[in-house]
């Protein structure tokens, strides 16, 4: 219990970091508080583009890249489905998923291996990707740990995709503390809005929640309000862009330059 | 010649072959679960039905509604905080509340809310699976009403089928298996509100009309609700003929 309440802490402080160095703190939070050697973290695309992030170790680092080099393994079997993909003893017989792989593996001093798709719906980002030197399998708590060490991963990776590594965290705190007991991705607006922007301004979901994220933190604003604001119609994307604000759908009457300023509401307008 | 009774005999019968047409094949799982709240409503006069699950971060998440009104919504997932929904599922018992004044106290934020959309009773039934609560069905009625055991019967029915859903793919992984099948529906959900989010912009409609087209379109297309969400969202599917 104990630590899994450091474990949401270390997850909230990385989170709220909002720096470059993010995701290597939600790895080196994976190593302390849950039952793991070592994680990384790696982007990936549709497609065959794969950029490692970080690792907490060169072991991490070693089964990333095998996989990647092999093209097959539990992270791109993770990525591929969008399902955790939870090996108690990658030398395991029985385990015969991905021999080549699990031969190079075994090599490294890897057991268990644990790896947690990074996805939002059709935001498909990268994977997290755990491993311990012990064989066996998570117990209910530290696969919950996990699942939440995923979500938190997500927002740094986001954060990445927007560009803004600014490291000079976050402007008002409460935000990234909304963010990370899971609430805003159980948010249906939240997703709506996603949606909402990839119809504005013809973007992919990744791009789209990346821009949600990023103007929910210049504006100090939670990322479900912001998106209740879209939902809403309140706050639109031009395709070049820029917010607007809006009483209504026709009445843009001004445009913020997010994220130099924080966005205004407007509520002067009648429903 | 049918009696009412012969009759409503004949419609659970039906509803349960076409479940169980339904898990033999390669099936939907939102779908699956937005049918099993619509018979809910159907098949045991509830005004309104919802679907939650446990999201294996400690929290509760909305799956499925028998209506997608974004207010129903969010009173399913109030839930997630306090209410009938989330104490079957900490108890993993049957929570019946016939009258929702008697309970203010209990859970004051989620009564009030509840009153508000004119609900009066409220049921609650677990997701079991050997020992583990996995989520919860949660039926609500506009008059005061205390489900009699032939219907809770029926309810705790349709609970298990959504339990036997979220696990019919048969695995020895098991853990992976549940873990898998849980992270993907709660998955599929967010595909389908970002597919709405995309609608209600280009159709200039609400997220609850555009999951009504969205779902009559899959019907119609016969393609799964979730492969046709991804075809709105990432542009490979035209939403003009949808939006019409």
């Amino acid at each position: 219990v104990v630590d899994q309440t450091r474990l949401s802490l270390a997850l909230a402080a990385a989170v709220a970091d909002n720096g470059p160095d993010g995701a290597l703190a939600v790895c080196q939070a994976c190593v302390a508080w849950l039952p793991m050697t070592g994680a990384s973290i790696t982007m990936m695309d549709g497609g065959q583009g794969q950029e490692p992030v970080c690792a907490t170790d060169s072991g991490a680092a070693r089964i990333d890249e095998l996989q990647f080099s092999l093209g097959d393994g539990p992270c791109v079997e993770a990525f591929t489905t969008g399902r955790a993909v939870l090996v108690p003893d990658i030398t395991d017989p029985a385990e015969g998923r991905w021999p080549v792989f699990a031969a190079a593996a075994a090599d490294t001093g890897a057991r268990g291996m644990f790896v947690f798709p990074l996805h939002v719906g059709a935001a498909k980002i990268g994977v997290l990707d755990c491993y311990r030197d012990a064989p066996g399998s998570l117990s209910d708590h530290d696969l919950s740990g996990a699942l939440r060490a995923a979500d938190a991963a997500i927002w740094t990776l986001l954060d990445r995709v927007d560009g803004r590594t600014t490291g000079e965290g976050d402007p008002n705190g409460s935000a990234a503390d909304e963010q990370l007991d899971g609430s805003t991705l159980a948010r249906a607006e939240v997703h709506q809005a996603t949606g909402m922007l990839i119809a504005q301004a013809a973007l992919d979901a990744t791009t789209a929640l990346a821009l949600l994220r990023g103007v929910a933190f210049s504006a100090g604003r939670s990322i479900a309000d912001v998106a209740g604001e879209v939902v809403a119609r309140r706050l639109r994307l031009d395709p070049d862009g820029a917010w607007h604000t809006a009483g209504t759908e026709h009445d843009t009457d001004h445009v913020t330059d997010v994220p130099n300023e924080p966005m205004s509401r407007d509520e002067e307008t009648p429903p | 010649v049918s009696t009412p009774a012969a009759e409503r005999e004949q419609t659970l019968v039906a509803a349960f072959v076409r479940l169980a047409d339904t898990l033999v094949a390669d099936y939907d799982v939102i779908e699956l679960f937005h049918g099993l709240c619509a018979d809910c409503v159907s098949l045991l006069g509830a005004d309104a039905a919802g679907l939650m699950l446990g999201d294996q971060r400690g929290s509760l998440q909305v799956v499925s509604a028998s209506n997608e009104d974004a207010e129903l919504v969010e009173l399913f997932q109030l839930q997630a905080d306090q209410g009938p929904c989330l104490d079957c599922y900490a108890t993993s018992t049957q929570v019946e509340v016939g009258d929702l004044t008697a309970v203010q106290g209990r859970w004051p934020r989620f009564v009030s809310r509840a009153s508000e959309h004119g609900f009066a009773a409220v049921h609650a039934l677990p997701m079991r699976l050997r020992g583990q609560t996995i989520g919860a069905l949660n039926l609500f009625h506009r008059r005061a009403h205390v489900m009699p055991p032939g219907e809770l019967a029926v309810g705790q029915a349709l609970a298990d089928v959504a339990t036997i859903a979220i696990l019919s793919d048969r695995s020895t992984r098991e853990r992976e298996q549940l873990t898998g099948q849980l992270q993907a529906a709660l998955h599929s959900r967010v595909l389908i509100e970002q597919a709405k989010g995309v609608l209600s912009e280009r159709g200039h409609i609400e997220p609850g009309e555009a999951f009504t087209r969205l779902r009559a379109h899959a019907r119609g297309t016969h393609q799964r609700l979730s492969e046709l969400a991804r075809g709105v969202i990432d542009g490979t599917l035209d939403t003009t003929t949808l939006l019409s």
